[in-house]
């Protein structure tokens, strides 16, 4: 789309797929444990006809979900694309439903890495900033770039604007 | 610039005190009170009891020894979590406000509390010091004051809000507009509020009904006056004069004595007639306009002014609000006082209408409702009014319904992005009540652009700019050529050309 007017390049870690792989795999999995819970119960104490609809319905939904969750992580990272200059923080994402974000740099208010063990696993970091209005994530960097980018963030963001 | 610490192991004293505080109640209730209940419900209740304070208690403490924060020259640097460790950077120059206080239980300890506050909103909208030493917060407030000597956070903000008096003017502000009878006249109508004494008037019918017993009673005088042709017309009659005069005096009462007058920097507003109510509006910090018209309005040529608006910091509050100039002006005259108070403002009334090829999208479009009304209606097949396929006429109904409201709102979309004097951009929607919204584009906080499938195949785009207000304001167009999406992004771009930065 707007790829002429210098669109964000850099792109997140590849090990996200991974993680993001495990992250899914194991939400799916405590899923169908609860579903399989249900089932259970719904046989042993014969709950009524419409439960056992809206079960098979969700099930439906949940192997859909299982499916996409597959794919997902490989669109996902194949779209995700960030820069940060001293003007703005772009990211662009969505395979599907694409979108840009333009986030003008002094009107970040604050800006974190965090990292939880999936993530300290594979030695990465997510990065989020917060605007007076919104909050971004830019999901997976290596542990030493997303650190560089926080800082840099915050260097560019501590410039204030005379009229907020 | 500081090492990193750990927060005054008083805040788990203090947080602790907020939990006994907190459940003092349930002990009473659990405890006391249901002492010597045997039920199921008591007991399950001081089991879930027990176990939200013990997780309560751990919590405190697992937040005490992870929570931990940091001052370099510029910013600080708050870092939390063991397992979802995170650290979070605020710059000096984000904080707006500080507040300092020490309630009974920090003067005990001779100790404080101390906010930070930013522009965010939400949870982490502040840097807090939940208890924190008279002279750690000392020092932290005046390393950040000498950090950011230059450029002053507290408490002058530059926006002192002048005294608003009732009643009379200085001298040189410029009065925009006074509502005269007429303008009175034309807003009861269009506001419709004569029509709220039609319930009143409805359930007083069915009150003398009851008190007169009508049924029973069936040679009552209320009875006799009823049936008889010319005493109902009068009865409609004075009804009608009654609501009308009761219409216009509800709005005299709350529009009457309205008066918009502007100086260089605010604008001020009274209004009126027995409590006068008079404020004001930093000119500086109009974040936004928007111009209102309902049918109604339309059909009459009036127009209703409402201007987005960030409040005077210096107030200790973070105060974001919207103000209504005045929901009943004539058009050109909104047109003209706008350009009037805010002359940096510049409406353009020639705007780009979507393509056409968008009109048959927006058709042709599936409507998920009306697939699953129908698909209900397909299933259940109620019979109205003795009609067998009352489902199938519901159903075209609502199709037509949808398809109708599509089409209005296409023919009303418009967007103007002006790029001349100075920067702006315009977006008009809706369906039955038009607005037109309009921004700088320096007040503008962030835009993005979206596409799905179908748009990237059709080469269109959805463009939202994002304004601060309360809450937050997202505006824009969808299915904007990609052309003019791609100048979207451009012109904010281009932004770093009026944003002056201290």
């Amino acid at each position: 789309m707007t790829s002429t007017l210098n669109a964000p390049q850099k792109r997140l870690a590849k090990e996200a797929i991974k993680v993001w792989l495990i992250s899914d795999m194991i939400a799916n999995l405590i899923g169908f444990l609860v579903l399989g819970i249900l089932f259970y119960l719904d046989i042993r104490f014969s709950w009524k006809e419409w439960i056992r609809l809206l079960l098979i319905i969700l099930t439906v939904f949940a192997l859909i979900g299982g499916v996409w969750s597959l794919i997902h992580p490989f669109l996902s990272y194949k779209n995700w694309r960030y820069d940060a200059d001293e003007q703005f923080l772009q990211l662009k994402l969505g395979a599907i439903k694409e979108m840009h974000q333009l986030v003008p740099m002094t009107k970040i208010q604050s800006v974190a890495t965090e990292q939880g063990p999936l993530l300290r696993r594979y030695g990465l970091c997510s990065v989020s900033v917060e605007t007076m209005g919104s909050s971004h994530t830019i999901p997976a960097l290596p542990k030493r770039a997303a650190i560089e980018l926080r800082n840099q963030i915050a260097t560019y963001a501590k410039i204030k604007e005379v009229e907020q | 610039m500081t090492k990193k610490r750990r927060y005054s192991p008083l805040v788990m004293l203090f947080e602790f005190g907020k939990l006994g505080k907190n459940s003092f109640f349930f002990v009473v209730f659990l405890y006391v009170i249901k002492a010597d209940s045997t039920s199921l419900f008591i007991t399950y209740g001081r089991i879930i009891f027990l176990l939200a304070v013990v997780l309560t208690v751990f919590s405190i403490i697992y937040q005490w020894f992870t929570h931990r924060y940091e001052l370099d020259d510029k910013s600080f640097h708050l870092y939390k979590g063991l397992f979802n460790k995170s650290e979070r950077i605020i710059p000096f120059s984000k904080i707006q406000n500080i507040n300092r206080r020490a309630p009974l239980f920090h003067r005990i300890f001779n100790m404080t509390s101390i906010h930070f506050e930013t522009g965010m909103i939400g949870d982490n909208a502040a840097v807090t010091f939940k208890v924190i030493s008279q002279k750690e917060a000392e020092r932290i407030e005046t390393f950040l004051k000498s950090a950011t000597k230059h450029n002053e956070v507290y408490p002058n903000d530059g926006f002192d809000v002048p005294p608003v008096e009732v009643g009379h003017h200085a001298p040189n502000r410029i009065i925009h507009f006074q509502s005269t009878r007429k303008d009175i006249f034309k807003a009861s109508f269009t506001s419709l509020s004569f029509l709220i004494l039609i319930p009143f008037i409805g359930s007083f019918y069915f009150k003398t009904n009851e008190i007169f017993d009508v049924r029973h009673t069936a040679e009552g005088l209320f009875e006799r006056m009823i049936s008889t042709w010319w005493a109902v017309a009068i009865i409609v009659i004075v009804l009608t004069i009654a609501s009308v005069a009761f219409g216009i005096v509800k709005t005299f009462l709350k529009y009457g004595n309205y008066e918009i007058s502007s100086d260089s920097d605010y604008i001020y507003i009274s209004k009126g007639v027995i409590d006068e109510t008079a404020f004001s509006i930093s000119k500086e910090r109009v974040q936004a306009i928007e111009i209102e018209q309902s049918l109604l309005k339309r059909w009459f040529g009036l127009a209703g002014v409402k201007l987005t608006s960030v409040g005077s910091l210096s107030s200790g509050e973070h105060k974001l609000e919207v103000n209504t100039l005045y929901p009943f002006l004539p058009v050109h005259k909104a047109y003209a006082m706008i350009a009037d108070i805010l002359p940096s403002y510049t409406i353009t009334k020639e705007m780009t209408r979507l393509p056409k090829k968008v009109f048959w999208l927006r058709m042709l479009w599936p409507s998920w409702f009306w697939l699953i009304v129908t698909g209900f209606l397909l299933y259940f097949k109620p019979t109205i009014l003795k009609l067998e396929q009352a489902w199938l006429i519901l159903s075209v109904v609502l199709l037509f319904w949808i398809l109708g409201v599509r089409w209005l709102d296409f023919f009303h979309t418009r967007y103007r992005m002006n790029k001349h004097f100075m920067q702006f951009m315009q977006f008009k929607k809706g369906v039955l009540k038009t607005s037109l919204f309009i921004s700088k584009r320096e007040k503008v906080i962030e835009v993005n652009v979206t596409r799905n499938l179908v748009q990237k195949r059709l080469g269109l785009a959805s463009i939202r700019t994002i304004n601060r207000g309360k809450p937050i304001r997202h505006a824009g167009v969808d299915d904007v050529p990609i052309e003019f999406a791609n100048a979207f992004v451009k012109w904010y771009k281009d932004r770093e050309n009026e944003v002056t930065v201290e």
